[in-house]
Order: C-alpha cells, then sequence, then structure tokens
C-alpha cells in the first residue's frame, strides 16, 4: 500500500457543524479525493446537535420506524453515515477526525489494516503526549460499534474507528477515509445508554456495557483538548 | 461472454468474513464498466464495488449476506 499524497492543510482548527453537515464534511472530503482535487485531507468537527448515527442498512431491521421514532422522541434522532459499524451517538461530547488518503494499492495486502493503523497511532502517540498512560489499539468486548482497532485506554474504548474505500475516478487508486470518534465529555453510562435504547426499542437483546468505554474528560478533566487537537492533524498530516 | 465480480481478494488479512450490505442497482440491470454496484463492510470498513466491465448485472450473493475474500457475487453477461 502506497500513500500517493501532496499535502493540503486546510483544516487545522475544529469544526462545529450539526451531525448532518458533519457528516457532508466526511463525504466532500472523500469525494475531493476521488475527483483527483488533491491526494490528503483531515477534517475535525464536534456536533452542535445530536443524533444516533449508523449505516444505512440498519433501515432494513424488522421494527426500524417505530425505533427510530422513539429515539427522536428521547432526542436522539436517527442519521446514517457512509462507513462502517453499527450504531453510534454523535454529540458535542465527542471529536470527530476524519483522514482522507488517495492510496495507489499494489498487490499487498490488508489495505484496512493499514488504513486503521495510519489513523490510530498518531492518535495514540498524541494521547501519550497529552499524558494518558499506555493507549493503544485492538478491541473492546462489550463496547458498542466495536472492532479489533479502537483506540483504547486500559482496554476501554475511548476512539471508535470506521472505513469507506471508494475508487478514484479514471485510474486503479483508492481514496480512503477512514474516521474516529472520540468521546471527551459525558459519561460513558449517558452515551451507551442511547445505544441501549435503540438495542430495546430494535428488539435486539445485545446490551452495551459502560464499563467498555471512557471519555477523556474522566482521565484528564484539566485538559483543553481543542487547544491541544491541532497536534493530533499535525500528526497525522505527518506521513502525508 | 460472462465476467465474474468477486470480492477483492487483497482488501483484509485473516479470514475475517463480510457482509453485502446494499446492492446498488438491481438485479439484471445494465450497468457500464466502472459503475458502483455493490457495498461490502468488514472490519467496519465499507469498501464499493465497481462492475469491472459494461454488462447485465446477475446477482448471486444477498444483501445481508455474509462473504469471504474471494467470494462470487454476481456476474455480468455482456
Amino acid at each position: 500500500m502506497t500513500p500517493a499524497c501532496s499535502l493540503e492543510r486546510d483544516s487545522q482548527t475544529l469544526h462545529r457543524p450539526s451531525v448532518a453537515e458533519g457528516l457532508a464534511l466526511e463525504e466532500a472530503l472523500l469525494e475531493s479525493i476521488c475527483h483527483g482535487e488533491g491526494d490528503f485531507g483531515l477534517v475535525a468537527w464536534s456536533p452542535q446537535d445530536r443524533a444516533l448515527v449508523m449505516p444505512r442498512r440498519h433501515e432494513r431491521l424488522e421494527g426500524f420506524p417505530e425505533a427510530r421514532a422513539a429515539l427522536a422522541a428521547q432526542g436522539w434522532p436517527i442519521q446514517f453515515r457512509s462507513t462502517g459499524g453499527t450504531p453510534v451517538p454523535q454529540c458535542p461530547a465527542v471529536i470527530n477526525v476524519a483522514l482522507a488518503l488517495r492510496c495507489r494499492v499494489t498487490g499487498s495486502a490488508a489495505h484496512l489494516e493499514w488504513g486503521y493503523r495510519r489513523l490510530g497511532m498518531p492518535w495514540c502517540d498524541w494521547l501519550s503526549e497529552l499524558g494518558v498512560t499506555a493507549p493503544n489499539l485492538g478491541e473492546a468486548p462489550g463496547a458498542y460499534c466495536d472492532g479489533r482497532f479502537n483506540v483504547r485506554i486500559g482496554e476501554r474504548k475511548l476512539v471508535g474507528t470506521a472505513q469507506r474505500w471508494r475508487r478514484v475516478r479514471g485510474c486503479r487508486d483508492m481514496a480512503m477515509l477512514a474516521h474516529g470518534a472520540m468521546q471527551v465529555g459525558e459519561t460513558p453510562e449517558t452515551l451507551v445508554g442511547v445505544v441501549n435504547a435503540f438495542q430495546a426499542a430494535i428488539g435486539d437483546p445485545e446490551r452495551f456495557s459502560p464499563a467498555s468505554h471512557i471519555a477523556l474528560g474522566q482521565l484528564l478533566p484539566e485538559a483543553r483538548v481543542e487547544a491541544a487537537l491541532p497536534g493530533l492533524l499535525a500528526r497525522l498530516a505527518e506521513d502525508a | 461472454m460472462t465476467t465474474d465480480i468477486t470480492v477483492p481478494a487483497d482488501l483484509w488479512e485473516g479470514e475475517t468474513e463480510g457482509v453485502i450490505t446494499a446492492w446498488l442497482v438491481n438485479d439484471g440491470a445494465e450497468v457500464a464498466q466502472g459503475d458502483l454496484v455493490a457495498e461490502v463492510m468488514v472490519e467496519k470498513a465499507q469498501y464499493e464495488i465497481e462492475a469491472p466491465v459494461s454488462g447485465r448485472l446477475s446477482i448471486t450473493k444477498e444483501e445481508d449476506e455474509v462473504v469471504s475474500k474471494g467470494t462470487l457475487i454476481a456476474t455480468l453477461q455482456a
């Protein structure tokens, strides 16, 4: 996997859009790579409003319209995203960072693992710099939208990650969008409760555990995360 | 001539299975080379699959079916 990149640092600040606008920012970033407008892009955003965000395939679940109405009544309207995974709450307590790269696909395997490490390892380095002990990538059993490449603290999920891959127009290169959602504020109980409310509304018996999640504010209550965020974006841009 | 559409064999490590999350065109539709036809999800990654050639699409794996690397998911009849 060879990223063919020329750096465009067009965004070193935290955007404050609505959830829908934030998701649209990410889609526009991926599309810009697909149209050959650049080889690298970054966007950081934290929503002003809140929503429970999931891939569109969940719309096919039996009872989805009723579950959607129930969550909306609780103040958590459902929206859809283009990356994979399962439902994730978006609210002002969450900071999202999306990294888009144009990648020259060679014969090597494991595009997906490469993409997750490309996003996750600089994130771990940044957390270490902030004073967090031993951040790493891995599963967090019991967490909602679990995967093999969460950014974890003490085996609890701090950052959920997901990707989307799309062909660059007119050539064999691929565009990758790697997305991370980090819980900064609120408590894990609050956000896990939202996902579990959806689980109950859709009739799925699986429940998730707050003990499998952690918020950065629990670890570093005095940290000025927004002020430190350019450091994360700079690290993500370093290899570009 | 018939051309296979398969899940890329070099997309991820190991034997983790994926799932077809969406067909973007209907069974039996005419598609052009390069058209997006399907999305596969594995490891929380959505991967878009294009038509390798133009032709009439015949779907062999439906939405929500589990797939492995290299799985035949459709054919195109030129």
